[in-house]
């Protein structure tokens, strides 16, 4: 599988997606410090419950504050660095090598998840800054020790992130056309971002709810002790849909004919 | 004896209610380029892609370098490469790019990559993207990507389709020398038999999924050389003639034909001799069945070959 990584890299390195995606990453955090400048300076207040991010220390939650624009910058990166494999043929070349279909799934989802680590670290770090040049360092209200609280938050938010880029992974090995991926990614993560809530409106079925990571990612306060306390469940929900995906997508991914 | 290196029992390939490979059965000794040749849709590309182990089969056994097991496929397959329909590369890679991604696939060392960009004349690419390359260009591309793991046995599937004939030339000259000079050994297929025969030394004609002959190269040569074609009512007064005349390669095809393979300049003293004989001859004169021809013959008509 390292052989397999290695390959991954050198296409990387040399893919113009993975520098319009970092780039994305890069500057929309200095975009929105601008934004948040723009509506101070005309008289208007940050506030952390709604702004998610109004300094630098809340800086930690630009994962938060910029779920839906994340998991769509990297379903479509995924969507087509996956479907282009089959759509070019490549497969072919380390699939007819007699690499295992599973490590190829993994080296992808390995490649997927460090690419997504890489772009949420950028975006944080990018949030960080930018909101202390802007507005001071400052702190998150209610936490003591900030290093702690920074790590399980960032840690819990970006498993969060990778739940969903397994799905995509997984989405775009079932449909391999880089095009249907990307449609069929969309539509899940707006599907479950913004459906998952009616489960809510049914007295038996609330739970269901939180069983999709996203209404984790988009309903909840991370800045809330409420929040932190549900950090663990989030982890569970996460690591079991990357799980179940991860099974589901190799076991079809087997039995597809490689045209 | 040598090595089998291929060897396809019965396989069988259905899509729905389409039967893509009915119980093909084929087998590739060591150094031989067979040469795979159907109209589009006979099963040659499919055929391919079972062996790869891209597809999997309905029914069957495939053997590999004396491996059938799935574990000692996956084994036998690393000393293997292909080149199946389009040239399958990275197209916002350039051409060394393109090879040290198969090198890290396979798990070797980049150290060939500059020999195979000259044995494909593809040195002088440089920075160039392989997406502005010309078909030809990208054709040899995807063979160099092949060779980069050292593979004792290529499949190319339709190497020249789309080439001018320069460029079918070309490739011609590099698989002829890969099989000399790397000992590979060769599977290849082609809708053309005409351009097939010119490289090929054994042949499988697939034909509605079914493989309905195989020949090697002497006995397709055999079967679409240049003959006299002699009609006659005395066939056996003929046959005398032809023995006085000392002609010992000829067929009897029945009572009143007779193909004659060898003095074919000499139509006009074979006919003398006949007549002077008392032989009567309807119809005398040389013919040549081409092999587009045979290969119509062969499959019912309705090709493209």
């Amino acid at each position: 599988m390292l052989n397999l990584l290695t390959a991954e890299r050198i296409k990387l390195l040399r893919s113009r997606k993975l520098w319009i995606v970092l780039s994305i990453l890069f500057l929309f955090p200095i975009y929105q410090a601008a934004n948040s400048k723009m509506v101070v300076h005309y008289g208007g207040k940050l506030v952390q419950a709604t702004d998610t991010v109004i300094n630098g220390a809340t800086g930690i939650l630009m994962i938060d504050k910029n779920g839906l624009t994340i998991l769509l910058v990297m379903s479509a990166f995924i969507s087509f660095f996956i479907g282009e494999e089959f759509q070019n043929g490549t497969i072919r070349n380390a699939l007819s090598l007699g690499r295992s279909r599973t490590h190829y799934y993994l080296s992808k989802l390995v490649t997927a998840a460090l690419v997504s680590l890489v772009g949420v670290v950028i975006m944080t770090v990018m949030g960080m800054v930018s909101f202390s040049v802007v507005f001071g360092f400052g702190e998150v209200a209610g936490i003591s020790d900030y290093v702690s609280y920074a790590l399980k938050t960032f840690s819990t938010l970006y498993v969060l992130i990778l739940a969903n880029v397994s799905i995509y992974v997984t989405i775009s090995f079932l449909t391999i056309n880089s095009g249907v991926s990307l449609v069929w990614s969309f539509l899940y993560t707006i599907g479950t971002g913004f459906g998952a809530g009616i489960f809510q409106q049914t007295e038996h079925f609330k739970q269901v709810t939180f069983w999709f990571t996203e209404s984790f990612l988009f309903y909840s306060d991370f800045a809330s002790p409420a929040g932190i306390a549900k950090y663990s469940e989030m982890i569970l929900v996460s690591l079991i849909t990357i799980v179940v995906s991860s099974a589901l997508g190799i076991i079809l991914f087997k039995r597809t004919d490689i045209k | 004896m040598s090595e089998t290196i291929l060897k396809a029992t019965n396989v069988s390939k259905i899509y729905g209610k389409h039967k893509a490979l009915d119980k093909v059965s084929i087998e590739i000794k060591r150094g031989v380029i067979y040469g795979l040749i159907g109209e589009n849709g006979a099963g040659k590309s499919t055929f391919m892609r079972v062996v790869m182990g891209l597809i999997t089969m309905n029914e069957g056994e495939i053997e590999l370098f004396g491996e059938s097991s799935a574990k000692g496929l996956q084994r036998a397959r690393r000393k293997m490469g292909q080149s199946i329909e389009t040239p399958a590369l990275y197209p916002e890679l350039t051409a060394r790019e393109n090879l040290r991604v198969q090198a890290a696939n396979g798990g070797v060392s980049e150290r060939e990559i500059d020999d195979l960009l000259q044995l494909m004349n593809l040195g002088h690419t440089g920075r160039k993207k392989a997406k502005n390359f010309s078909l030809g260009m990208r054709q040899r591309l995807a063979i160099a990507s092949t060779l980069m793991t050292n593979p004792e046995f290529l499949i190319l599937d339709e190497p020249t389709n789309g080439l001018d004939p320069s460029g079918m030339v070309e490739m011609r000259e590099i698989i002829q020398r890969l099989v000399t000079e790397r000992g590979i050994t060769v599977l290849l297929s082609s809708h053309l038999l005409d351009e097939l025969s010119q490289i090929a030394t054994h042949y499988g004609i697939l034909h509605e999924g079914k493989l309905i002959n195989e020949l090697s190269r002497e006995e397709l040569a055999r079967e679409t050389r240049q003959y006299i074609e002699l009609e006659t009512t005395e066939v056996e007064k003929a046959v005398a003639v032809l023995d006085e005349l000392g002609i010992k390669d000829y067929e009897v095809i029945n009572r009143t034909e007779m193909n004659i393979y060898e003095r074919l300049d000499d139509v006009a003293a074979i006919n003398r001799s006949l007549v002077l004989a008392d032989v009567n001859v309807s119809r005398i004169g040389t013919t040549r069945q081409k092999l587009e021809d045979y290969f119509l013959q062969l499959t019912g008509g309705n090709t493209h070959a």
